[in-house]
């Protein structure tokens, strides 16, 4: 009656994952209607020095009163001593979020999810492509690839949203343009004001970017964050334009009460969105029914 | 004096059951399965007369004494937003588990063992002794799909064969071997006419299979992967009522919600958890009004590739234990025996194939 178990039990009691962090909020930006960026440093000093994430990966944010959401970091772990989140008020929980003020405590754990392959990225070009609030998670990847530029070979920034007012970190994006080592393409669903036709490249969507973007497709690596109605065409579109389905890594969004493979509402397929994403490369749509 | 036996397995005369139910009793709480109307549910017992041997099945499995079905997993105070908990693991025995709820254990411990592990689930596993009981199958009963109808690969701390006039006792832990030793005046050593009865009695449940209907689960993971658009799954779920029973009841589920509960002030929050269901609505539903799982189709599907797909991928082990209890307890008779059956398509059933257990458990 050998049991191959065993070994699961006869270990001392971990740390409680569950537990959450006090952090508090230092600072509030109205980004566009319904969309802040809060910026947050844990109040343990230790946990604020060691904390340390990758690009793509996701917290658990307790708001107050409301519950626990998961949120994607949306600045670059190259900036230490604080960190960023984009939140769209969009529900019951965002929407108490929204209401709180620089110097209000929430309660934070992670850094959870796998983050984008940063280190097998190095050494390529790298092709960003964000849509909507898509941009959150990509602005913290930009930020660590101009941050250890030297690592990397071409970047692309493609970004498309509704219209001008729509446009997250405006000022930081007007200034990314203006740079040498980073190309950056935007688009707007709608160009009706002067605002908007001085802001947009063209007016369209997302896919009818990527035929501009002069990189060689085998030696790119590609992230895609956006709503889930945008991947399927976004995907298409790269494939048809020769990049490798290996390469392209796309950002995905799921229900989610414990970050940590417990609660099972993240699934995709045989996957869990938190442990095994959120970011999953486009091969896996051949293994994960209902992925896109 | 250190008291040492170096018996691989005891015998238990039945005639001794009783005594040995009370010493366990004695020994700590002891939980054990009771009659509840015409069904049979696992409970604390204050009487041991309470306590029914011969059963085929519980209402719900003992997961519940492991993991409840609501539990507070925090109090934090809305002031300082200091997290606290007044959890506590007590000792317990259970009694009276058969093979497949232990292999359903046996999933759970890995599920919150492997990886992230949660504390919690490690300190309530760590005080419980588990204690299995052998039995035989109903029509419901499948467990010789799913290798699971001998309690070979769990995790547990005793097994009591019925082998006739006696148990026959696998010693399957520390925990366990500390038990017989606490009462070894109940048992006798084993001797040679045990063994072969004990193999009998392996061979007595295996023939109990002979004429029901069993599922092939050879390759099943790949089964419904490429059946994965079968008109089948349509055809299944029209009957079902998304009540999330089968998952209610299942052995082997474990996914939850979370939720906070402010308490009339807004001083004090609860995080409280419990058990929820793929086959609810709300399960995929995230903010902003998006359905990943929008039709009944997508979650009743769900179930069953999570089950033969998604376990296997994440714990190496099928999720399912052939425990029957989705099936019995489904209002609307929907039958997951009938469902596989149905989606491997009668004509390329090999004969035989089904009722053979693999030494590994499964079978992709």
């Amino acid at each position: 009656m050998k049991k191959s178990l065993e070994k699961l039990l006869n270990k001392p009691l971990p740390v409680d994952p569950f537990k959450p962090q006090r952090a508090v909020i230092t600072d509030i930006e109205e980004l566009a209607p319904d969309h802040k960026k809060f910026t947050f440093s844990f109040l343990d000093e230790g946990v604020a020095k060691s904390w340390d994430y990758i690009p793509g990966q996701f917290v658990m944010l307790t708001v107050p009163k409301a519950g626990e959401i998961p949120i994607s970091i949306c600045s670059s772990p190259t900036r230490k001593g604080f960190f960023e989140l984009t939140v769209r008020k969009v529900g019951r929980k965002t929407k108490v979020l929204h209401q709180l003020k620089p110097g209000d405590v929430v309660a934070v754990r992670g850094p959870y999810g796998n983050g984008f392959p940063v280190g097998i990225m190095e050494n390529h070009n790298v092709l960003i492509i964000a849509g909507g609030l898509g941009m959150a998670p990509l602005r913290s990847l930009v930020w660590y690839i101009l941050d250890r530029r030297n690592r990397f070979k071409e970047i692309y920034l493609l970004y498309g949203t509704r219209s001008y007012e729509f446009v997250l970190y405006k000022e930081e994006l007007r200034r990314l343009k203006e740079r040498e080592d980073i190309k950056c393409l935007f688009c707007l669903d709608r160009v009706e004001t002067p605002e908007d036709r001085e802001w947009a490249d063209i007016e369209g969507l997302l896919t009818e970017l990527i035929p501009q973007v002069k990189l060689e497709p085998s030696e790119t690596y590609v992230a895609v964050c956006g709503p889930p109605v945008a991947y399927k065409f976004i995907g298409k579109e790269l494939l048809k334009n020769g990049y490798p389905e290996s390469q392209i890594f796309v950002s995905l969004e799921r229900k989610m009460e414990c970050g940590i493979g417990k609660c099972g509402h993240c699934q995709i397929g045989y996957k869990f969105a938190c442990v095994d994403g959120p970011i999953f490369p486009l091969w896996d749509t051949k293994n994960l029914p209902e992925m896109l | 004096m250190l008291d040492f036996h170096i018996e691989r397995a005891k015998v238990l005369p039945k005639s001794n059951l009783w005594s040995f139910l009370e010493g366990l009793k004695k020994i700590s709480p002891l939980i054990a399965p009771v009659k509840r109307g015409n069904k049979t549910v696992f409970s604390e017992v204050n009487d041991i007369s309470d306590i029914t041997i011969n059963y085929t099945r519980t209402i719900l499995p003992p997961k519940k004494f492991l993991v409840p079905y609501r539990r507070v997993r925090f109090t934090y105070s809305t002031d300082d937003l200091s997290f606290s908990s007044n959890f506590k693991a007590r000792d317990q025995i259970i009694f009276g588990i058969h093979s497949c709820d232990l292999h359903g254990i046996s999933i759970l411990d890995s599920v919150y063992l492997k990886e992230n592990p949660d504390p919690r689930y490690l300190e309530v596993r760590k005080k419980t002794v588990l204690i299995g009981i052998s039995c035989m199958p109903d029509d419901y009963c499948f467990c010789l799909s799913t290798g699971t109808a001998f309690p070979d690969g769990a995790n547990w701390d005793l097994f009591l064969t019925d082998i006739g006039a006696d148990y026959f006792v696998s010693i399957g832990s520390p925990k366990g071997d500390e038990l017989i030793i606490e009462l070894k005046e109940l048992f006798r050593d084993i001797e040679r006419e045990d063994l072969e009865l004990y193999k009998r009695s392996t061979r007595k449940k295996k023939e109990a299979f002979k004429n029901k209907k069993l599922p092939d689960l050879e390759r099943i993971s790949q089964l419904i992967e490429l059946e994965y658009e079968s008109p089948v799954w349509d055809e299944e779920a029209k009957r079902c009522l998304s009540c999330g029973t089968c998952t209610n009841v299942c052995p082997t589920c474990f996914c939850y919600t979370s939720i906070d509960v402010p308490d009339f002030e807004g001083k004090t929050v609860k995080r409280v958890e419990f058990t929820t269901s793929c086959q609810y609505p709300y399960y995929s539903l995230v903010a902003g009004g998006h359905y990943f799982k929008p039709t009944r189709t997508a979650r009743f599907r769900h179930r069953y590739y999570h089950k033969f797909v998604g376990y296997p991928y994440q714990i190496e082990k099928l999720g399912c234990v052939g425990c029957g209890r989705c099936s019995a307890e489904c209002p609307a008779k929907i039958s997951m025996v009938e469902t596989l059956i149905r989606l491997r398509g009668t004509d390329e059933k090999e004969p035989g194939k089904a009722a053979e257990q693999t030494s590994a458990g499964r079978s992709l």
